[in-house]
């Protein structure tokens, strides 16, 4: 465990230096997004000129999901993209067989080898979006919510994770699966706002086939007090079940390679 | 004009047969047209609770949004980045060397694109509005003609907007952001976030003299009839100005842009 954790400070550090050489294009990025944050807070208030809930959600509670939509997006955008994505490069290129004969695990340098730099301003404005909503709400979350929504979100991490490694394992087999980051990032576009506001069926597929519910609106609810235990009893059960099968998965998938030079 | 039509043939070509080899792309397309969906179903949301909004009903928005998609498809342009690419990696050096202007080349190729486009996603569109109750374009003879019109003054004014900020790489390396910034600002005033309609009419009324209305919200409002005469004219009016204004603004860092070019080259 130490040594995973030493490897991963020096792998980020270089990247961390390298991107804080160019200054400008540094701060550059943090001021986009700062302003696709505005942008996305004020897109939301068109439809609260007209109604001052919408299912049961106001203005605010809104935002919430919103600045939970972005720090999930945020993590993809440094973690999930800069490795899983590039699977289908590593089996291309022939770097994956140069991986296996490192001495750590696969599965870890697949998954954690990068973090993209790009977009690290993201979680941290989400979350102050958050803490902002929360403040013209007024209703400050209990310890026992916060808790809670830890949980929740830390489930909502590894589900998304599991997913994407399931997804871009398929490029073992068939190389030229390609862009299953973009089609990851469509669907994601749906956690912008509450799953109350979609209807029936889209409703439903939100919920247990793409679970974009438990990205956003689940961990909302937990922090303002309205996620029934059932709920969050059934986040971490998937997101614990599907870490496994994407592990085994992963598994299977390098037992069935047999190397770019073969 | 004769020699620039030829180049342009084997040009358009070439590029379309580039295009066809990422077919793969018409899907993904596909799925980043899910944002304005994304909208449409807030508003069915809050039509659940009222009959109308600011005298828009379900079939209204629904038609509004699938329009939409395919309006951002037609006057998109992704030019910008062309442009940038080849400032950074010195691939404009190579196209100055040839005996056209390198306008040429990167409007073909957003041409070679939009052919590609109209024989995918226009079927699936008109697809779309005849089996769909929901969506309806009420279009006759004259305003299917104004309405192409709208169309082709939007490409050539997501152009013309494109080349300009394009010509400030000349100067800075952060153009993508500051074209993004431009691009994202204007959504709110284009029709993008939501019809004009909802918006309070003091921010209409600045949305309809800006140039961001031309590529979105003006086509598609004309495609779902809420347009009529005199605003019809009006916005065609709005365009040709925006469309030359950026244009001298073009041609002229162009030249700027290009002397200092030459001069750091050399």
């Amino acid at each position: 465990m130490r040594k995973y954790l030493r490897l991963l400070a020096i792998f980020y550090k270089n990247t961390l230096i390298n991107e804080l050489e160019y200054r400008l294009n540094f701060l550059s990025n943090m001021f986009l997004s700062l302003f696709w944050l505005t942008w996305a807070a004020l897109s939301v208030r068109v439809y609260f000129f007209h109604a001052d809930s919408i299912q049961g959600w106001t203005y605010y509670q809104t935002l919430i999901v919103m600045g939970l939509f972005f720090g999930m997006n945020g993590y993809r955008q440094m973690i999930l993209t800069p490795n899983l994505s590039r699977i289908s490069e590593y089996v291309r290129m022939g770097t994956l067989d140069y991986m296996l004969t490192k001495p750590v695990d696969s599965q870890f340098m697949v998954s954690l080898r990068n973090i993209g730099v790009y977009n690290w301003g993201d979680p941290l404005l989400g979350l102050g979006l958050v803490i902002f909503a929360l403040a013209h709400l007024g209703v400050w979350p209990s310890p026992m919510q916060i808790v809670l929504f830890v949980v929740m979100l830390v489930a909502a991490a590894v589900l998304l994770y599991s997913l994407n490694l399931i997804l871009q394992t398929t490029t073992i087999w068939l190389v030229n699966v390609e862009r299953v980051d973009t089609l990851v990032q469509g669907l994601l576009e749906t956690g912008r706002f509450p799953v109350n506001f979609y209807g029936g069926w889209v409703r439903a597929a939100l919920t247990v086939i793409v679970p974009v519910a438990f990205m956003t609106t689940f961990p909302t609810q937990a922090l303002l007090g309205r996620l029934n235990s059932s709920t969050a009893l059934i986040s971490v059960a998937a997101a614990i079940i599907f870490l496994i099968i994407a592990s085994t998965f992963w598994r299977f998938a390098l037992h069935s390679y047999t190397g770019a030079s073969s | 004009m004769r020699k620039l039509l030829r180049v342009y043939t084997a040009l358009l070509k070439a590029n379309l047969s580039e295009a066809l080899e990422y077919r793969a792309q018409i899907f993904l397309w596909l799925i980043s047209s899910i944002f304005p969906l994304v909208m449409m179903s807030v508003w069915l949301a809050l039509l659940s609770e009222a009959k109308q909004i600011a005298g828009w009903g379900q079939a209204d928005f629904v038609s509004y949004y699938v329009g939409m998609i395919l309006v951002n498809h037609l006057t998109g342009s992704w030019l910008l980045w062309d442009w940038d690419d080849d400032m950074r990696t010195g691939g404009l050096s190579t196209k100055l060397l040839k005996p056209i202007d390198p306008f040429h080349y990167h409007i073909s190729g957003q041409l070679g694109w939009k052919a590609l486009l109209v024989i995918f996603i226009v079927p699936v569109i008109v697809g779309v509005a005849v089996l769909s109750p929901l969506v309806t374009f009420p279009l006759n003879f004259l305003t299917s003609l104004t309405f192409i019109l709208a169309l082709i003054f939007g490409f050539i004014l997501t152009t013309v907007i494109a080349c300009t900020f394009a010509m400030l790489g000349f100067w800075s390396t952060q153009v993508r952001n500051v074209y993004q910034l431009w691009f994202g600002a204007g959504q709110f005033l284009s029709g993008f976030i939501a019809p004009l309609a909802m918006f309070p009419p003091a921010v209409r009324s600045i949305a309809y003299v800006l140039p961001y209305r031309g590529y979105l919200g003006f086509p598609l409002e004309i495609l779902t009839g809420h347009l009529t005469w005199p605003d019809i004219e009006f916005g065609l009016i709005t365009d040709i100005i925006w469309i030359t204004i950026f244009f001298i603004l073009y041609r002229m860092l162009w030249k700027a842009g290009l002397r200092r070019y030459e001069a750091v080259g050399a």
